[in-house]
C-alpha cells in the first residue's frame, strides 16, 4: 500500500480523479435544493463557554450564517427559482438572539432582526424587546431608538411609546427629524402638553434659523391642538356630551377665533373626541 | 538565565516559527473583504477579526511553545547538558520562559501593526454610521492584554511540561486550562447570583468558588468588546488586571521550579 502512494503515477491518477469529479460535485452543491435550513444550533448556554474568548467573533458568524441563508433565498427567488417553503424566520430569529446573547453590541443583529421581524414575521414586539436590549448596551447609538419608535409608531400604533423612543433618538443625533417625530407622536398620543414643553424647549435651544422656524411652526400648530382640546372639554363640561366638530366649538362661542393650522390643513375632531387634522402636522407635497 | 533565554530566542526562530507565524498571518489580507459581508459595522467587524486572528494564533504559540517545551528537551537530552553548566534548574525554568515570552511580544508587535493597518483599511473605506469612531488606544491595549493573556498561559502549560512525560498533559491540560479559565468568571457569577441560590447546593457553590481562584481568570485580559465598539476600559481594573498578571505568573513560575527542581532525571 506505502509502495503505491509512493508512485509518482498514483499521484497523477489521483489527481486526474479529483479533476473529474469537481465539476459534478461543484453542479451538485450549487444545485443543493432551498430546503437548505440553518442548521442545529446548540443552546446559547453551552456557546458562550465554547466561545472562551471568541464570542464576538461567535456572534459575527452567526449572523453571517443568518446573512447567507437569507441572502441565498432572496438570490434564488431573483434567479426565478420556486421556492418549496418560506424562510425559517423563527430559526433565524433564534440565531440572532443567541448572537446578541454572545456579543450584546452586534450591530448587525439588531439591523437584521429589524428588516425580517418586523415586515416579514410581523413580530413586532419581540424586535422592540430585541431593540430595548440592544439599547441598554449601544447607549450612544440613535439607530436602535429609531428603529423602535417606527416599530411603536408605523406597526403598534402606539405613539406615546414612539414619541418616547424618537425622544431618546433625537437627543442621541442631534437630528432635527427625530426630535420633531416624537413631538408629533406626543401630540397624537393625547399628550399635547408634553409635545409643546418638548418643542418648545427645542425651539429655544435651537441656533439654526430654518430649524427654528421648523420647531416654530409645529409649536404653532399644537398650541393650536392645545386650544381646541381647553374648548372641547368646557363643553364636555358645560353640556355633559362631546362637541360634533370644531366649527360647532366656533360657533358656540367655546373657540375665538376660529383655530388655524399652520400646514394649511383643516382641524377635525376624531370620533373619540381626539383633535386631528387633515394636515397630519406637515405641509403638503405635490407629485411631479 | 539570560543566556537560556536568548538560546531558547534563537531556537524558536531556528524551527521557523516565526516563519509559520507570517504564513498563517496572510490570512490578515483577507479580513477587509470579509468584513465588507457586514451590513453596519464594518470597521467593528474588521476589529473582530483581527483581534480574534491575533488572539488565535497567539494562542496556538502559547500551546505549541510552552506545552512542548521541557518534556521535549528531556527527550531530546538537551537538559542534561544544559543543566551540567553552572546554571541552576530554576534559572533553566526562567530562562526558557522569559524566551518564550519575549517571542510572544515580537509576534503580538508584528502581527499588530499588521492588524492596526488592516483596521484602519477597513474603517476608511466604511466609517461607521453610528459615529463611533476607533479609539486606537483601546485597540493597542486589547492586543496588549492579550498577549498578557498567553504568555499567562504558556506558564500554565510549562507547569504541566515540568512533570510530564509527553505531550498529551501538557497541550490536553493547556487546552482545558483555557477554556475553563475563559468561563469562570461567568460561572462564580452564576453561582453567587440569587436565582442560583435555591437550585445550587452549597456544596457546589464552595467547589466553584475554589476553583474560581485556583484557575487564572482569563476573561479580565479580554478587551476586545472595548476595543471593537470604543468603550473606555476602567484604568483600575486594567491595573488590578495586570498585578494579578504578576502574581500569577509568579506563582506559576515559581510551582514549575519546585517540581522541575524535584523531578528525577535519568
Amino acid at each position: 500500500m506505502t509502495r503505491i502512494l509512493s508512485r509518482p503515477s498514483f499521484l497523477v491518477i489521483a489527481c486526474i480523479m479529483y479533476m473529474i469529479l469537481i465539476t459534478p460535485f461543484t453542479s451538485y452543491m450549487r444545485n443543493k435544493p432551498i430546503e437548505e435550513k440553518l442548521g442545529y444550533l446548540p443552546s446559547v448556554k453551552v456557546l458562550i463557554p465554547l466561545s472562551a474568548d471568541q464570542k464576538e467573533l461567535t456572534a459575527a458568524s452567526l449572523v453571517m450564517k443568518v446573512l447567507m441563508y437569507f441572502g441565498g433565498i432572496v438570490g434564488k427567488t431573483q434567479d426565478g427559482k420556486v421556492i418549496s417553503e418560506p424562510p425559517d424566520l423563527k430559526g433565524m430569529s433564534r440565531l440572532l438572539h443567541g448572537a446578541v446573547q454572545l456579543d450584546p453590541y452586534n450591530m448587525d443583529a439588531y439591523y437584521f432582526a429589524q428588516g425580517f421581524l418586523t415586515w416579514d414575521a410581523k413580530q413586532f414586539k419581540v424586535a422592540n424587546a430585541l431593540l430595548d436590549y440592544g439599547m441598554k448596551y449601544r447607549t450612544w447609538d440613535w439607530y436602535l431608538p429609531f428603529f423602535a419608535g417606527f416599530n411603536s409608531a408605523y406597526f403598534m400604533k402606539d405613539y406615546a411609546k414612539a414619541a418616547e423612543y424618537y425622544k431618546r433618538a433625537g437627543d442621541l443625533s442631534g437630528s432635527d427629524l427625530h426630535k420633531s417625530l416624537a413631538g408629533r407622536y406626543m401630540q397624537e398620543s393625547g399628550q399635547t402638553d408634553l409635545a409643546i414643553a418638548y418643542l418648545t424647549a427645542m425651539e429655544k435651544g435651537e441656533k439654526n434659523q430654518a430649524l427654528k422656524k421648523n420647531y416654530q411652526i409645529r409649536l404653532a400648530a399644537f398650541h393650536e391642538v392645545k386650544r381646541i382640546e381647553t374648548a372641547r372639554d368646557r363643553f364636555v363640561a358645560e353640556h355633559g356630551g362631546s362637541p360634533v366638530s370644531v366649527e360647532q366649538l366656533v360657533q358656540l362661542g367655546f373657540l375665538a377665533p376660529a383655530p388655524a393650522d399652520p400646514y394649511g390643513g383643516r382641524f377635525y375632531l376624531e370620533p373619540s373626541g381626539k383633535v386631528a387634522t387633515t394636515s397630519k402636522f406637515a405641509f403638503a407635497t405635490k407629485n411631479k | 538565565m539570560i543566556y537560556i533565554a536568548k538560546t531558547t530566542l534563537k531556537g524558536i526562530f531556528r524551527d521557523r516559527v516565526f516563519q509559520g507565524i507570517m504564513v498563517v498571518a496572510l490570512l490578515f489580507l483577507a479580513i477587509p473583504a470579509v468584513a465588507l459581508l457586514s451590513m453596519r459595522q464594518v470597521a467593528e467587524l474588521s476589529i473582530t477579526l483581527s483581534l480574534s486572528l491575533l488572539s488565535f494564533i497567539l494562542l496556538l504559540l502559547s500551546v505549541s511553545l510552552g506545552a512542548t517545551s521541557l518534556w521535549k528537551d528531556i527527550e531530546r537530552r538537551y537538559t542534561f547538558s544544559v543543566l551540567s553548566l553552572p546554571l541552576s534548574r530554576s534559572s533553566y525554568i526562567v530562562g526558557r520562559f522569559l524566551g518564550f515570552a519575549v517571542f510572544m511580544i515580537l509576534s503580538s508587535l508584528v502581527l499588530g501593526t499588521v492588524a492596526c493597518l488592516v483596521i484602519k483599511f477597513s474603517s476608511s473605506m466604511f466609517p461607521s454610521p453610528s459615529g463611533q469612531p476607533i479609539v486606537w488606544w483601546y485597540v493597542v491595549a486589547a492586543m496588549l492584554f492579550a498577549t498578557m493573556k498567553y504568555i499567562l498561559l504558556i506558564a500554565f502549560a510549562m507547569l504541566f511540561s515540568s512533570v510530564s512525560t509527553s505531550f498529551f498533559l501538557p497541550v490536553f491540560g493547556t487546552i482545558c486550562a483555557y477554556f475553563a479559565s475563559s468561563i469562570t468568571q461567568q460561572v462564580y457569577e452564576f453561582v453567587n447570583s440569587p436565582a442560583s441560590e435555591k437550585s445550587i447546593s452549597p456544596l457546589i457553590k464552595y467547589a466553584s468558588t475554589a476553583v474560581y481562584y485556583i484557575l487564572p481568570n482569563l476573561a479580565g485580559f479580554d478587551l476586545k468588546v472595548n476595543a471593537i465598539y470604543s468603550i473606555a476600559p476602567n484604568p483600575i481594573g486594567l491595573g488590578l488586571t495586570v498585578l494579578y498578571f504578576f502574581a500569577y505568573i509568579s506563582i506559576l513560575l515559581s510551582g514549575t521550579c519546585l517540581l522541575f527542581g524535584r523531578r528525577e532525571m535519568k
